[in-house]
């Protein structure tokens, strides 16, 4: 197996007393798609500008494609492509000007700099708004823009900072296409964000809660984790009318752990002791009667929910 | 270069960025030749045709010719007549004169009896200059006709001491001629301070910091980038303001043309360096705009542009060796108004390279290519 394309090990980050990323180890595959999750505040951003190289870890290492990110600053910054939270761009620039910067700042010539600039615009269509200044794109097209300014050195490893924050669904749709087309082609992509379902579409997961990483894996095998599947107990998805009082009814049942909301349906955790008749019995006395039961696997966010609760616990470290 | 590496880009984004935001423009090249016009027309201190009232108890040939006397200097000008000596004290009060001649009832009888007359001459001192320059008037005239009694008397017909003073270098005493070239000084020290002050506190508010902090580019590389357009733009102000001096306010320029050019250049970089060493230093556009204003207001007190130097108690003194502003002024107070010549300015122009090189280096190295 080939070397990891980022490595961490213990990585620490202080701000006078404040912890604000508590050693942190993880790798990540080349050509892989990491989802790193994580409530606000929890560290993401911090763990990202550490690996960037502009900001020191007070303990630990780090490198990315076996470079030093504290050492080896300078190749580093030649491999990493980032786009931070806010798509920061100059928006008295026009499109064409943005990536025009950014391929000049990373030195490119000017025939590799015309190549680069080319093959961006027909996978970012970004033609039309050209001569446009980046302050006057909407959401969705200054996000794209931000990554073809962050693309044009052809970076090994790109990190994105929550991509899809403030933009609509189908930009976010969109990205997630185009990140699956560079993650194709070999490019190892570390993005944060806090959506389950882009998390669902990661080729794998690091979830940290309280500067602490929790859990980092494969999407798959998390759902497998004995934590999350307390022996004795399954998953069941309820489907019925009025799913807000349902819940009232279920929520504080002996041998029923958790249960939550999801749209027209309630996802429980119970223990296998309770059968599927108490459950239609006790909301039959709340009033509801045609309910359809069915068995589910946990999702992502089941994970997270049932691996946070246990750190909480302190059970987990 | 690997020292500047990402200068190109960074030359290149900031002119456009430069060109396109009205704002910077604006406050390049408005306020300085607002204020250059303003300060020019304001700071003239040539005091001349202070109100002067009139209370002449006497009424005589000899004490009309008298006010004729003081009003002929063009220092004074009569906006008055009272009759009392409460009168006369309200009106200085009132701020309607800066002086008041009493003229008693025995002027002209004494005075014809050979006797010593008594004149009183009431100055508002609450303006020192005004106030002097009454003085002075006052004492010159009464002097002038005391010796002219005098000399009749003796049979003498000339002055036995005659100075006959002979100004350098401005020969009107105009004092335009003497702020001018000094408010350029202060002017482009306030312009381009406050531009180049926001110039990377602004990145750094937008983000667009971080973006350039995980590229290869170098600090110096950076700080150059950020620093010619402007220094182009700062000299394409100087250059307006030279020529508002010469053309406007009628300033002859002494000396050397190249000597002016290279001196000004020198100062700009130098204001431009701290400019950017406060906009590293700034953690938001605030802070930037309270550090420029710190260094603003002892420049226009203790760098010699109002007050001389020498005169200053030596803790005024030792800030003002500090002040870029203090040599920017000197270099072209010397230039312009004295025809100072190399051999003559050197000192002043060395420190101000010395300043110059020094404070951007300063920018470059101490400017912390990590966040947080």
């Amino acid at each position: 197996m080939a070397q990891p394309m980022i490595q961490c090990e213990g990585l620490t980050k202080r701000f006078g007393s404040f912890t604000a990323v508590d050693h942190v180890s993880f790798n990540v595959e080349r050509g892989a798609i990491f989802g790193f999750l994580g409530p606000n505040g929890s560290g993401k951003s911090t763990v990202i500008r550490m690996l960037c190289g502009i900001l020191e870890p007070s303990d630990g290492t780090a490198s990315i494609d076996g470079r030093n990110v504290v050492e080896e600053t300078d190749e580093l910054k030649e491999m990493i492509g980032y786009m931070s939270q806010k798509f920061s761009l100059y928006d008295e620039l026009t499109v064409h000007e943005n990536l025009t910067f950014y391929g000049k700042l990373y030195g490119l010539r000017r025939e590799a700099l015309r190549k680069r600039y080319d093959d961006l615009l027909a996978l970012t269509h970004l033609e039309p708004y050209l001569e446009r200044r980046a302050g006057l794109l909407s959401g969705g097209w200054r996000q794209r823009l931000a990554m073809a300014c962050a693309l044009m050195h052809e970076p090994k490893v790109l990190f994105l900072d929550e991509p899809t924050a403030g933009i609509d669904p189908v930009a976010r749709r969109e990205l997630w296409d185009l990140l699956f087309e560079f993650s194709g082609r070999g490019m190892t992509l570390f993005v944060t964000t806090h959506y389950m379902d882009e998390a669902e579409r990661c080729s794998h997961v690091g979830y940290i809660y309280l500067s602490k990483l929790i859990v980092c894996g494969v999407p798959d095998s998390l759902k497998l984790l004995p934590e999350v599947n307390p022996p004795g107990t399954r998953r069941i998805d309820v489907t019925c009318e009025h799913v807000t009082v349902g819940l009232q009814a279920l929520r504080h049942k002996a041998g029923i752990s958790t249960a939550t909301v999801f749209g027209q349906s309630m996802h429980l955790l119970v223990d296998d002791a309770v059968s599927d008749e108490r459950i239609r019995s006790y909301l039959a006395e709340a009033g509801i009667h045609s309910v359809d039961l069915r068995p589910i696997s946990p999702s992502l966010e089941d994970v997270f929910v049932a691996l946070t609760a246990k750190h909480a616990e302190g059970g987990h470290a | 270069m690997k020292m500047f590496r990402g200068f190109g880009a960074i030359l290149f984004k900031e002119f456009i960025v430069m060109l396109r935001d009205p704002t910077t423009l604006f406050f390049m090249l408005i306020p300085p030749m607002i204020q250059m016009v303003a300060f020019g027309f304001a700071l003239d201190t040539d005091v001349k045709n202070m109100g002067l009232i009139v209370f002449d108890q006497a009424r005589t040939v000899e004490s009309r010719q008298l006010v004729d006397r003081f009003v002929n200097t063009e220092t004074f000008k009569v906006v008055g007549r009272v009759e009392s000596v409460s009168e006369m004290e309200s009106e200085i009060r009132k701020g309607h004169a800066y002086a008041a001649l009493q003229i008693p009832p025995d002027f002209s009888r004494n005075l014809r009896a050979g006797h010593p007359v008594m004149v009183q001459l009431a100055i508002d001192g609450s303006n020192s200059t005004t106030a002097l320059q009454a003085l002075n008037t006052g004492i010159a005239v009464t002097m002038r006709d005391a010796i002219a009694q005098l000399l009749a008397e003796s049979g003498r017909r000339e002055m036995p001491i005659e100075v006959r003073p002979q100004m350098l270098f401005n020969p009107a005493m105009k004092s335009p001629n003497f702020f001018i070239p000094g408010v350029i000084g202060l002017v482009l020290q306030m312009a381009t301070l406050f531009t180049t002050a926001m110039a990377v506190v602004r990145e750094r508010e937008r983000g667009t910091l971080e973006q350039l902090l995980v590229s290869p580019v170098s600090r110096w590389g950076l700080m150059l980038g950020k620093l010619i357009p402007y220094f182009c733009l700062g000299s394409a102000m100087a250059a307006l303001l030279v020529l508002l001096m010469r053309f406007v306010f009628g300033v002859p320029i002494a000396g050397s043309l190249l000597g002016l050019t290279v001196s000004v250049l020198v100062y700009v970089f130098t204001l431009l360096s701290i400019g950017l060493l406060i906009s590293t230093r700034a953690e938001n556009q605030m802070q930037a705009l309270q550090m420029t204003m710190t260094l603003i207001l002892p420049s226009v007190f203790f760098s010699g542009f109002i007050f001389p130097r020498e005169t200053m108690p030596w803790i005024f003194y030792a800030i003002s060796t500090l002040l870029p502003a203090t040599y920017g002024i000197g270099l072209i107070r010397a230039i312009v108004l004295r025809g100072a010549t190399f051999s003559e300015y050197w000192p002043m122009l060395a420190i101000l390279c010395a300043m110059a090189v020094g404070l951007f280096s300063l920018c470059a190295v101490r400017f912390k290519s990590k966040i947080g």
